[in-house]
């Protein structure tokens, strides 16, 4: 793509996203989400290839519908309130349309099944730009929301942890694979948003962290099967150390990075007297914890089938710039010590 | 085969006919071979008679049938709910890690039979004829046949004589398309015996959300007439995108993980018998074949 071209649509994304946070009125919102599904359009389309199409086709329907729901809901809220702010939705009915829009719009279950599907055919850095960015204008405006009742909320985002899960078993794709942990973790920030924001925030914050590790690491290594992962140690070694305590902290064990969102998810939902549902969603999340192993065991403790000494490649130095990857790696390696200093942040 | 007798339409007739759905019926002779199915929207003969029955009509309602239809949808919907519990797609992720070869189709009886499908230029009207059946001693399949380049004398169509062999669409639970997904392998290996003839191997994947559903991935498979077996590779990189039989400029390798069936065709303007032997058709793991794909990509604005 043309360098304009592509620097013209990077910059759309931003501003669409940063337009939706700045707003309080819900067209200036929708505008929003609007401009950053149409620019990552042609970022998906790139490469033209039928999965590519596929993938771009999916993913505008489900985001136009979402985004016509969302309209529809905005102006219908507007109608019955008198106002169009974005955090005055006292009618069940807007406020539950608002939701299942925006629940269209990340992929949360059961409105999940074009996830899988449109990372499947995206590259790498589109599947990342898609499972992070793409997440925050909406997951904005549904925290601007709180509906009076938290039961949807908390009904999406259980679903959300155990289809993300159960999806993932099924899976040797690896894009597909991160997509449905990005539907479980997404499930986990649904569950607690009305009952405490900021865990929401701490959580996506950390699964940002988490995921954009590791789309770089599997970028550098160029790999997009689990076969693929078992030749890891021969392109770069190192790499198979830090992925799979990336993966592990997706999973969320101790003593990583990844286990500080549900600790504190867990905490919270213990003190609201949720306990039986704090007890489903952890068991919840075992099923993924049990492809991130898989994940793990396929790269560390396996040897491809194949002769090695014809087969390793020149361990030639990384063309592009792998600071980033160092730093989210270490971040989510480290950061659990960290959680009094984040927690004394976090604006209880 | 005699053709069936073409009735004049009356004007009225025609004008009323074009306002009616039924015209995405189609009536064609009947053949040697299985039809395929009306997945998409058919070739009427000019001159045929419009099928005048509206689809519930054609069905045939059993209840027996239907209940033992059900009966097989559920119990492919059991093992598709219990399947991840082994590992991806029924599998262990062991065997996923380590397989490096998979027999898809291993013709070994009339019921491997089932899962093909074969056509040839009579459906437009010309005057090809293709059979399949079972090898000697239930070891293969046989595909044979006679191929006749002449066109239909219909006045539309110029070009004829073709036979194909396709697999049909794998189904889930509750007739679900299901998809091949080969992305673990990179090479097409067949065992077959051919009579000399160069046949067209022709990979179609899921084209529903592209709407291209005339692309297909293709590469020749020549065959020897000798008595001997032969071992054809051929590393998926090789195949080519074309569209309705044209090359397109625009190439890329082939995707392999949602492939909904591979077809084989002789189209070589040589009129007379054929005949092809399958043993298997299977895919395989070559690490020696590291080529991503053969041909040259085309770049709209390539960098100076």
């Amino acid at each position: 793509m043309a360098p304009l071209i592509y620097s013209a649509l990077i910059i759309s994304l931003g501003l669409g996203t940063t337009m939706t946070f700045a707003s309080t009125h819900w067209y200036l919102a929708w505008m929003g989400i609007e401009i950053n599904t149409l620019a990552i359009i042609p970022l998906m389309a790139q490469n033209h290839i039928p999965r590519a199409i596929e993938a771009t086709t999916k993913y505008f329907f489900v985001q136009a519908t979402a985004s016509a729901t969302l309209l529809f809901a905005g102006i219908s809220n507007a109608f019955l309130t008198g106002q169009w702010d974005i955090t005055y939705t006292p009618y069940t009915l807007t406020s539950t349309l608002i939701t299942l829009a925006l629940a269209m719009k990340i992929g949360l279950a059961p409105l999940h099944s074009w996830m899988p599907e449109v990372m499947q055919g995206l590259n790498l850095l589109t599947g990342l730009i898609l499972s992070t960015w793409q997440k925050l204008a909406p997951l904005y405006l549904i925290y601007q929301i709180q509906p009076n009742n938290p039961n949807i909320f908390i009904a999406l985002g259980l679903m959300s942890i155990i289809v993300g899960g159960w999806g993932g078993f099924n899976q040797v794709q690896l894009r597909k694979i991160l997509a449905y942990s990005s539907i479980a973790h997404l499930g986990w920030m649904i569950l607690i948003l009305s009952f405490s924001p900021p865990l929401a925030l701490l959580t996506i914050i950390i699964y940002i962290l988490m995921t954009f590790s590791l789309f770089s690491s599997f970028m550098l290594t160029r790999t997009t099967h689990i076969n693929s992962l078992s030749t890891t140690w021969a392109k770069i070694p190192i790499l198979t150390i830090s992925t799979p305590l990336i993966l592990l902290s997706l999973g969320g064990l101790p003593p990583l990075a990844g286990f500080m969102p549900k600790w504190m998810i867990l905490q919270e939902l213990t003190k609201q007297s949720l306990c039986p549902l704090a007890t489903m969603a952890a068991l919840s999340s075992l099923f993924s914890l049990y492809f991130y192993l898989r994940l793990s065991y396929a790269m560390t403790l396996t040897m491809p089938p194949n002769n090695p000494a014809g087969t390793l490649p020149w361990r030639l130095n990384p063309q592009h710039n792998t600071l980033p990857l160092a730093l989210t790696t270490t971040s989510t390696i480290c950061l659990l010590p960290m959680t009094p200093a984040i927690m004394s942040l976090m604006p209880f | 085969m005699s053709l069936p007798n073409i009735s004049r339409v009356s004007a009225s007739g025609l004008l009323r006919s074009s306002c009616d759905l039924r015209w995405l019926l189609r009536s064609v002779a009947p053949l040697a071979a299985p039809r395929r199915a009306l997945t998409h929207m058919g070739y009427r003969r000019p001159g045929q008679p419009r099928e005048d029955r509206p689809p519930w009509w054609r069905v045939k309602f059993d209840l027996a049938k239907g209940l033992k239809g059900m009966k097989r949808h559920f119990k492919l919907l059991k093992e598709e709910f219990f399947a991840p519990f082994v590992g991806p797609m029924g599998k262990p992720i062991i065997e996923h890690m380590l397989e490096q070869n998979q027999v898809l189709w291993e013709f070994r009886g009339p019921h491997s039979l089932q899962e093909w499908t074969i056509s040839c230029d009579r459906e437009i009207g010309g005057k090809s004829e293709i059979y399949l059946k079972v090898g000697r001693n239930n070891e293969s399949c046989l595909l044979y046949g006679t191929l006749c380049s002449d066109p239909p004398k219909d006045g539309e169509t110029r070009y004829s004589g073709y036979c194909t062999m396709r697999s049909k669409q794998p189904l889930a639970s509750f007739d679900r398309k299901k998809y091949h997904d080969w992305s673990s392998f990179n090479t097409l290996h067949l065992r077959v015996r051919g009579d000399g003839r160069p046949w067209m191997i022709n990979i179609v994947p899921e084209t529903y959300y592209t709407h291209q559903k005339d692309d297909m991935y293709s590469y020749f498979l020549y065959t020897r007439g000798g008595p001997y077996w032969q071992d054809v590779k051929i590393p998926f990189s090789k195949f080519f995108l074309a569209h309705r039989g044209r090359i397109q400029d625009d190439q890329h390798p082939v995707w392999l993980d949602k492939i909904n069936s591979i077809g084989f065709t002789l189209g070589d303007k040589a009129d007379g018998p054929f005949q092809l032997e399958i043993d298997f058709i299977g895919v395989c793991k070559d690490y020696a074949h590291t080529e991503d794909f053969a041909y040259e990509k085309y770049k709209r604005n390539p960098e100076v």
